[in-house]
């Protein structure tokens, strides 16, 4: 996968668990262009070991000078978020890849209700500088735990004061779903990226409130989780890999040279999708994006997030 | 045309089958889609709040039965503008939750539809039942004009008079599926013209 070398031009501490990095382009070129909600995946090398992680842009689209992300430092890192906060620093080199958007705005729709927990606020700044550009009808509901949590609130209520609201958990502060999707105007869409049991509540919501799906969308990267160490047998490439505790198989499947395809590396676009010839035991499908039928025909899996317990596990690489 | 094959345009029409998870219900038919409505009424009476609007047409008026059948909010109007116009008031009280409905010919449906579109639903939030004729509206390719009820393999413009061969290649932004000039390269040689879309 060709990739992108940059260089990390500044660091901010936006709230005690959240850094912000701006990236520019080592050989000084414009980044390619593109759409609110995009993200990217970023490789950083820990110790000899690569961790890919993807990070929402939330910079303007029109600005290709630089790219935004931010970062929260994990309670349970792998390592990934851990190392961009403690040994990324300005002047430090990364590579990304392309920008991806698998959190796109609808554009025919007539007004859009963005809801964000925590850290899923950042694929909504990029799409609120296409919302602001397009003149759209939105409104911005933010929920986070305390006031020291809310990273970039103030910087949204000085741009977007009268179509933000903010819930503070620590002060009561809740998001009134029910009430919110009610009574909405034909042609509205709502958006979610936040805590899974935010995401969830969301989705269900709306849907039982009659929403059609395709006017509910939300993004949640995952990221691989720590599980059971397992082999894994790669019947294209005919190798035998281990797939340690604490790597995905993807990451695995890397380590033994084999190129897999991959997008989002978080359990959503379905890029890594990898037919299983042979198991004996059980998947542990973790990824959002098989169906629940998929997922129990136990035919496919994605290495990304997945795991296995099992003594064998054949896929077609 | 190859067995097997068929142009993803084509739109999938269905039975009419109630969203048990709406929160009002908007269903719009014409003629012989009385019946489809009569149909979703057998199945159930909603929860929900619901609006009927419906134009018979002189071959098929099913207007005495939905008057018997439908509990509320059942309008019977005898025109397709005047059902076009119920519609645009009746969309500006609804909100998010309603599910719309369309029975009729493809004509009929995507007419509503274009309407719907205005309000910001998509087509992927309307049920739809094609009833009574498999006739097309054909958009020509060569002068744009739409002809409406076309029943035959090749088709006259309404337009400019060209003869159009009819393809399945459809446009749902346009309500209409794709015409194209038969005759072009040997003009008046035209192919034995039949009736398959009755």
């Amino acid at each position: 996968m060709s990739m992108i070398d940059v260089k990390v031009a500044a660091v901010e501490q936006v709230t005690p668990l959240v850094k912000h990095f701006t990236f520019v382009r080592q050989d000084g070129l414009a980044f390619p262009a593109f759409s609110g909600g995009s993200h990217v995946v970023v490789s950083m090398n820990v110790g000899g070991r690569v961790f890919r992680n993807p990070y929402s842009l939330m910079g303007s689209p029109a600005d290709t000078s630089a790219y935004h992300i931010s970062v929260r430092k994990q309670e349970h890192s792998r390592g990934g978020s851990l190392f961009m906060h403690e040994s990324i620093e300005v002047g430090s080199s990364l590579q990304i890849t392309y920008p991806v958007n698998l959190f796109a705005l609808a554009k025919k729709a007539h007004k859009h209700i963005l809801i964000a927990g925590g850290i899923g606020i950042t694929p909504f700044m990029s799409q609120l500088f296409d919302l602001h550009r397009l003149n759209a009808n939105f409104e911005l509901h933010y929920a986070y735990r305390s006031p020291e949590h809310g990273a970039f609130a103030d910087q949204l209520k000085a741009s977007y004061g009268s179509q933000l609201r903010c819930y503070t958990d620590s002060q009561g502060g809740r998001i009134d779903l029910l009430a919110l999707l009610s009574k909405q105007p034909l042609g509205t869409h709502v958006y979610v990226c936040g805590p899974n049991p935010m995401v969830v509540a969301v989705i269900e919501t709306a849907k039982n409130l009659g929403w059609p799906d395709n006017t509910i969308h939300s993004e949640q990267f995952l990221s691989p989780g720590v599980g059971e160490p397992f082999k894994i047998h790669l019947k294209k490439s005919e190798i035998e890999v281990h797939v340690p505790a604490d790597m995905s198989m993807l990451e695995a499947i890397e380590l033994a040279g084999v190129e897999a395809d991959y997008l989002c590396r978080g359990g959503v676009c379905g890029r890594c999708e990898v037919d299983v010839l042979e198991s004996d035991g059980a998947l542990l499908h973790h990824d959002h994006f098989l169906t629940d039928a998929e997922k129990a025909s136990g035919k496919k899996i994605m290495p990304c997030v997945s795991r296995a317990r099992c003594q064998k596990l054949v896929l077609d690489l | 045309m190859e067995r097997g094959y068929w142009i993803r345009s084509k739109p999938v029409y269905t039975s009419l089958l109630w969203h048990e998870k709406a929160t009002s219900h908007l269903i719009v038919a014409q003629g012989q889609g009385g019946m489809a409505v009569l149909k979703l009424l057998q199945l159930m009476h909603p929860k929900q709040p619901i609006t009927v609007l419906y134009t018979p047409q002189s071959d098929a008026d099913y207007s005495k039965t939905l008057l018997k059948v439908v509990p509320e909010g059942l309008h019977i109007l005898d025109t397709e503008e005047k059902i076009l116009q119920k519609l645009d008031s009746t969309l500006h009280t609804l909100y998010m939750g309603m599910r719309l409905y369309i029975a009729g010919s493809e004509d009929f449906m995507w007419t509503v539809a274009k309407v719907a579109n205005k309000f910001g639903i998509e087509d992927a939030g309307m049920m739809k039942e094609l009833t009574g004729t498999l006739a097309r509206p054909i958009y020509c390719v060569h002068c744009k004009a739409i002809t409406h009820d076309v029943t035959t393999n090749i088709g006259k413009c309404s337009g400019c008079g060209r003869m159009l061969f009819v393809r399945d290649h459809f446009s749902r932004h346009l309500g209409a599926y794709m015409g194209l000039m038969v005759d072009a390269e040997s003009p008046g040689d035209l192919p034995e013209i039949e009736e398959i879309y009755p």
